[in-house]
């Protein structure tokens, strides 16, 4: 009648099934993964990206652990070089460049084992929040700060703009019949139109105009966006805006808008999905994952101010990034807001090559550090500085193994200009180690 | 429980003077751990409170009945997320309350002669409690919707898309979808609340049912499940809480679109789900405020079902004489 006192047999056979349920579950979970299913950024080769660019907190947790007892073996054999005074620093903010971050991170701590760099992916808003509060070594945003965000800044500091990395937006899609060697061709304008719901069908004749020799089936659209608030959306809905005057007025641009058609899913990865998972879909991706999963969705190239339609690669978005540049970087301690590389280039048709939907993501540090800025001490500045350094400079090419394009050399001279000017207690900070 | 604790003290204060200093102890830990729980509540509502002040001011009661969210305007209104949250959770209660109860009317009735097998099905059930939510959500957005979308949906929309509730074309990623995840989430809670309350109907309720010539299914239906009404209740309103405040897997599978639409296929959005996703960038105040007032409204609606719970509890078992 009452089961719960089984025996000791009905509980431990019990406990044994549950156990082989566990154990099928877990092997089917783990033979399923690399075929398709959640695709993480793992298909990189070497031992630095594999460790880092699952973009989990597992891994970066591994991954510090492996860099701790590598840096262990590394002080033994060489103790007299010059490591920098023991410190962690605290950084912050936007996760588009999370898994470069963790990348970064793994790489530096094994070549400057004393520093311990902790970076949490808040968010460019919590970036920027905590950055004012004083609460981070280093603050990270994917747009630049608003006026009022400026505004909010403790009084009398001056928080530098460092330009680390970039990224580009792809229009993503599934369209069984279309061979994965095709890619569409798309216009700002002809995106903005389908974004905003008015090109409903694969066939419109906008989108057949563009792609002539294309068989477009007569099916209809669905559009699929990122749900949570993104650098992404943010450089994507940019874009729109200034393409089409209606996306700008009715929509405008921001990490978060509301979206008049479609369907909002979460985070990159969680687009890719639904793309995958939805024939005749379109959505904006992050290039680091076709990159990264080449293949896996195909994606258009689109029309830049030249005329050419660019299907994004390193080469382009690298492209981008430097014209955007050279049609003028503000100075790091100056305020960058409004500033944005898609806006310097949509008008610019010297350079042909450009991507059109290319984005900086910054790091924010105050330029006079002190204690009393959420008490950052001598050997914190030292290393946040010293890491950020190394980010600009060296780390560049660790980016473009997982899909972020190196800066261009413009680009790395503003920064190297802008991390000199940091001083701790009226001394210059970074002192070329 | 003041009662009890009463009885308690008195028996031990005739035992003998050594243990009354240990019996104050106690009663106040316990008191203040009852205390604690109580200010944390107030505080939690407080500052719930404190942090959407801007937006409470700004939109004042038409926050809730707003059907546009639009962060770049900086206008904001919640009755879509309202919406979403009350009808998945609703969907969750029609699927997954059936399921649950018939899970344990299972393991309390008729696996009663087979022990290990009961047992065995009994923790596998409550297991699918202790998977994370987010599993669940990449489970329901890599598998469960695809098979969702194909072979129920699809199907539902071709031969029955002239009702309201089936008429926009099948996602995958819309209410139905969110409903089944979070009904398979809540079967878990009901189930394993449900099989004890059943478990601890006395067997003489039983034996006068058969006693009367009744069938198996007469003695659960007149006899056994009459009695654990309320309980079956408030396993009922456990597993709700459960569907309203879930988040992770609901953002996952529910297309994330601020919609009041009656198609079930349609995409949706619920409280718990803006906040996760759109507080990390939320980048001016106001913004920030209204996802707190979003947070307070879905603090408000989570004590409104658990009030309404027990005064229809309380209302139950004062016109009968059944009690569990």
């Amino acid at each position: 009648m009452n089961f719960y006192r089984t025996g000791t047999s009905g509980t431990t056979i019990g406990l044994v099934v549950v156990l082989v349920v566990v154990v099928i579950a877990a092997g089917a979970y783990v033979a399923l993964n690399p075929g398709g299913g959640v695709k993480t950024v793992t298909s990189v080769s070497t031992a630095t990206s594999t460790a880092t660019s699952t973009a989990t907190s597992i891994a970066t947790s591994v991954a510090t652990s492996t860099a701790t007892s590598i840096a262990t073996s590394t002080i033994v054999s060489t103790a007299t070089s010059s490591y920098l005074p023991a410190a962690t620093v605290n950084g912050g903010g936007g996760t588009l460049v999370y898994p470069l971050m963790s990348s970064w991170v793994f790489a530096y701590t094994q070549l400057q084992p004393n520093i311990q760099v902790n970076y949490a992916s808040i968010g460019s808003g919590a970036g920027i929040a905590q950055i004012t509060a004083g609460t981070l070594n280093f603050g990270e945003s994917d747009a630049p700060l608003k006026t009022s965000q400026y505004a909010a800044l403790p009084s009398g500091s001056t928080l530098l703009t460092i330009p680390i990395s970039d990224s580009a937006v792809v229009p993503a899609y599934n369209i069984p019949g279309i061979a994965s060697t095709t890619h569409l061709k798309f216009t700002g304008n002809v995106l903005a139109e389908i974004f905003l719901g008015n090109i409903t069908m694969w066939n419109d004749p906008a989108l057949a105009a563009l792609n002539p020799g294309v068989t477009l089936p007569a099916n209809p659209i669905t559009v699929i966006h990122r749900s949570d608030g993104s650098g992404t959306m943010y450089a994507f809905t940019n874009y729109l805006s200034d393409s089409n005057a209606k996306w700008s007025s009715q929509v405008g641009f921001g990490t978060s808008v509301n979206w008049p058609v479609g369907i909002g899913c979460k985070g990159n990865e969680g687009v890719a999905g639904c793309i995958a998972n939805t024939q005749y879909s379109i959505g904006p991706l992050e290039i680091a994952y076709e990159i990264t999963n080449s293949g896996a969705i195909n994606y258009g190239s689109v029309q830049n101010h030249a005329g050419n339609f660019i299907l994004a690669n390193l080469t382009n978005i690298n492209l981008a990034v430097k014209a955007g540049a050279s049609a003028g970087l503000p100075a790091g301690n100056a305020p960058w807001t409004g500033f944005s590389i898609i806006n310097n280039i949509y008008n610019d048709s010297t350079d042909t090559q450009v991507y059109p939907i290319t984005t900086f993501t910054y790091a924010l540090v105050y330029q006079s550090l002190s204690a009393s800025y959420a008490g950052t001490s001598q050997s914190q500045a030292v290393g946040a500085v010293n890491f950020l350094w190394w980010v600009v400079n060296s780390g560049q090419n660790a980016g473009a193994k997982i899909g972020y394009p190196p800066l261009p050399s413009n680009v790395v001279a503003l920064d190297d200009t802008t991390l000199s000017s940091i001083t701790y207690n009226g001394t210059p900070v970074y002192t070329g180690s | 429980m003041e009662e009890s604790s009463g009885i308690q003290l008195t028996s031990a204060k005739g035992i003998g003077r050594r243990r009354r200093g240990g019996d104050q102890i106690l009663k106040g830990l316990v008191a203040s751990a009852a205390i604690a729980v109580v200010i944390l509540l107030l505080a939690l509502g407080a500052e719930l409170i404190i942090h959407s002040s801007l937006s409470l001011i700004t939109f004042g009661p038409s926050f809730l009945i707003g059907t546009t969210w639009d962060p770049v305007h900086q206008i904001f209104g919640a009755l879509p997320f309202l919406f979403g949250t009350i009808l998945t959770s609703i969907l969750a209660l029609l699927i997954g309350l059936p399921i649950g109860l018939g899970v344990a009317i299972f393991l309390a009735e008729k696996a009663k002669g087979r022990r290990m097998f009961g047992y065995t099905l009994g923790t596998l059930v409550e297991l699918l409690a202790a998977v994370p939510s987010v599993i669940y959500g990449l489970w329901g957005l890599f598998f469960l919707s695809p098979i969702l979308r194909t072979y129920v949906e699809t199907p539902l929309h071709n031969y029955l898309g002239i009702l309201p509730i089936f008429a926009s074309a099948p996602f995958g990623l819309d209410f139905f979808t969110a409903g089944v995840i979070l009904a398979i989430m809540i079967i878990p809670t009901v189930s394993a609340v449900s099989r004890d309350i059943l478990n601890a109907v006395p067997n003489s309720q039983r034996e006068a049912m058969y006693s009367l010539g009744g069938t198996h299914w007469e003695v659960i239906r007149k006899a056994v499940l009459p009695y654990a009404r309320s309980g079956i209740f408030g396993a009922t309103i456990l597993g709700l809480g459960r569907a309203v405040g879930e988040t992770m897997a609901v953002t996952m599978v529910i297309g994330n679109t601020p919609r009041i639409t009656a198609s079930l296929f349609s995409g949706g959005y619920t409280l718990a789900a803006v906040i996760a996703n759109e507080f990390t960038e939320a980048s001016y105040p106001l913004y920030t405020a209204a996802l707190v007032e979003i947070g307070l409204i879905l603090f408000g609606l989570a004590l409104t079902i658990n009030l309404l719970a027990r005064l229809l509890i309380w209302r139950m078992t004062r016109n009968t004489r059944f009690r569990v």
